[in-house]
């Protein structure tokens, strides 16, 4: 966390859909190393600065910078080696239905390395492993996969290229808590383990209070808030104060349930 | 002592250090995915001298995984247990990503699930599938007759609406094309015969092939193979999403037959929309004849009518007209069918509505020569 060096920088960003504004003036920033969470309610533009971020939408106007290059103005080819170095899990995986596992996670190997494939498919035998999976995922269809599995081969092909950066949709979304908390287990290992920066897209209030490093909070299209779970949590906001009182009764009833043992 | 491995620049990324208790090996550079191939190249022409007792780290300047893996292989391709290996001087960061590939215990070299089966044996599955999807069929077929049967029962059951959105979107909706498609291959039909029967002075014959050829074949044909790559397609992919999204479970758990609101209305519609459009197909088919006639074979409207009338019989309309419902019926099951037995799987509404259009065809192509047979022996 104290490491200095940016490796996603929102600088101003201002989204319009016709007349509506999403976004009006959003900043912050991620560094290396940090696991930094991006929440809001629903229709604060959560996910289109996403898909601005990796260079799926253009924002109205402001810079996103990822490794430094700007997104939406950098030559193709600086995009091009930029997109290598991150990684995205979208919300349902976005996995090639009409491919296996292991070539699904083959794909971006095959593409953009000229390695040979007795390298290729150790691997990709590795990032299955890495993402949790068995290895007999590895032959499997996506249609075949469960809600938890599909979205841990996502994360296995958004690790093939070994990328700095992670971005990832909602990844707990559907998921039992169970399988949720393997989920956020998983997250903070790519952190703490492989040095993975990641920025995730979640409403998961369990995710924000056990793994995440830094929640930056969206509404009324700025920057709300800026900071640790704490620190937002204290936030003098509607919209933060009822989303984490659901907390503050789970607590409560926890510690009901502890009494009576 | 020390030896640097020159060959291929191996010694950027790997130098052995030989010792009378084992061999080091000591790794140096960005030990990357971007260089796996040089670091796996580099690793390989290191000699074997002695057992790697130790893995140097102090020179690596960064480690990824795939670098990890890259060690761990040319150990475990040595036959030596990463456990037994000394790995000194390495960044804490580094050490874990080596500690980390080394948990996952990843094993195999090969490309996953590639089983290649033999011509033959393709072949054999491919026949076996498809004469489980026949099976499929006359089930499903047996699950339209009984369903029939119970509406012809109880006719309450009838859904008229349905009947009637059904009617439009494969009959009223499907007028242009067909009668477009008929317009011009009647146009094609009479330039054709009207090129042989000039050179006999027999011009007013190309009434007779033209009416009766497409009264009895290529209308009825033409215009079904239209309606299997339009409402049949259709069919497989509302039915296939529908069912993708539940919709066909939510219509079983809300108490109605799916039988009742998907499949009889559309069966019922395009039994009764083909002999219609065939018709239709018939009337355009003989108007672009008449419009060839005139213009290229100086036959008037008037006798192209004339002769009309006198040729084409009733028998000759109603087997086109008699088939049409029958194609309509093979078509209707066909398409439902293909949309009810998707899997759960948003690619398979392709796959399926891809192969209601072939099979769509086939049948109709299928059941026209038995018809052909059947209608010579009863010399109709």
């Amino acid at each position: 966390m104290t490491n200095p060096e940016t490796m996603i920088a929102v600088e101003g960003v201002v989204t319009r859909f016709g007349s509506q504004t999403v976004h009006d003036g959003v900043s912050f920033s991620v560094g290396r190393g940090e696991l930094v969470a991006l929440i809001g309610g629903s229709g604060t533009g959560k996910s289109v600065l996403l898909r601005e971020m990796i260079g799926l939408s253009r924002p109205t106007e402001g810079t996103i910078r990822v490794f430094g290059c700007d997104v939406w103005k950098a030559p193709a080819d600086q995009l091009a080696a930029m997109r290598r170095r991150f990684g995205m899990m979208f919300q349902d995986g976005a996995l090639f239905s009409s491919l296996d596992v292991a070539h699904n996670v083959a794909v971006p190997l095959m593409e953009h390395t000229d390695l040979a494939p007795d390298l290729i498919w150790p691997l990709v035998r590795l990032r299955i492993a890495l993402a949790g999976l068995p290895p007999e995922a590895g032959t499997k269809m996506p249609s075949e996969l469960s809600g938890g599995m599909r979205k841990r081969a996502a994360i296995a092909r958004a690790l093939a290229l070994e990328p700095e950066v992670i971005f990832l949709d909602e990844p707990t979304s559907g998921l039992d808590p169970i399988t949720a908390r393997a989920f956020d287990r998983l997250v903070r290992f790519l952190v703490d383990d492989l040095g993975i920066t990641i920025l995730i897209v979640t409403h998961d209030l369990d995710t924000l209070l056990t793994v995440v490093d830094r929640v930056v909070v969206l509404a009324k299209g700025k920057v709300i808030g800026d900071g640790g779970v704490d620190e937002v949590m204290a936030l003098d906001d509607p919209w933060v104060r009822s989303y984490f009182s659901v907390r503050t009764m789970g607590g409560a009833t926890g510690a009901r349930g502890d009494h009576g043992t | 002592m020390t030896d640097v491995l020159d060959s291929g620049g191996a010694g950027r990324w790997v130098r052995l250090e030989d010792a009378a208790r084992g061999a080091t090996l000591h790794l140096s550079g960005e030990w990357r995915l971007a260089s796996l191939a040089a670091i796996d190249r580099a690793l390989r022409a290191t000699p074997s001298v002695r057992p790697v007792v130790g893995v140097g780290g102090e020179a690596l300047t960064a480690l990824d995984t795939a670098g990890a893996m890259a060690l761990l292989r040319h150990l475990e391709a040595l036959a030596i247990d990463p456990a037994t290996v000394d790995f000194a001087g390495f960044d804490p960061a580094h050490r874990r990503v080596i500690e980390v590939v080394m948990a996952m215990q990843v094993s195999g070299h090969g490309e996953p699930g590639m089983h290649r089966r033999n011509v033959f044996a393709a072949i054999g599955f491919e026949l076996e599938a498809l004469g489980r999807l026949m099976l499929g069929h006359l089930n499903f077929f047996g699950f339209l007759a009984a369903g029939s049967a119970t509406v012809l029962l109880h006719p309450g059951r009838l859904r008229p609406r349905e009947i009637a959105t059904q009617l439009k979107q494969v009959g009223i909706s499907a007028i242009p094309v067909v009668a477009l498609v008929t317009f011009l291959i009647g146009i094609v039909f009479a330039y054709l015969l009207g090129l042989q029967a000039k050179s006999y002075g027999a011009t007013i014959f190309v009434v007779d092939g033209v009416a009766i050829g497409m009264a009895r074949e290529f209308s009825p044909i033409l215009v079904a193979v239209i309606i299997a790559g339009r409402s049949g397609a259709a069919f497989t992919a509302q039915l296939g999403t529908m069912k993708l999204t539940e919709e066909t479970d939510a219509i079983r758990v809300l108490g109605l037959s799916p039988m009742d609101v998907l499949v009889l209305p559309r069966v019922i519609a395009l039994v009764v929309a083909l002999p219609l459009l065939v018709f239709v197909g018939d009337v355009m088919s003989n108007f672009g004849a008449m419009t060839m006639a005139a213009l290229t074979l100086d036959l008037s409207p008037n006798s192209y009518l004339e002769r009309l009338s006198l040729v084409l019989t009733v028998r000759h309309l109603g087997v086109g007209l008699w088939k049409a419902p029958v194609f309509a019926l093979f078509i209707a099951v066909i398409g439902i069918r293909m949309g009810m037995s998707v899997s759960r799987d948003t690619r398979a509404i392709g796959v399926n509505t891809t192969s209601t259009v072939v099979q769509g065809i086939v049948s109709v192509i299928l059941l026209d020569a038995m018809f052909a047979i059947v209608f010579q022996k009863l010399e109709i």
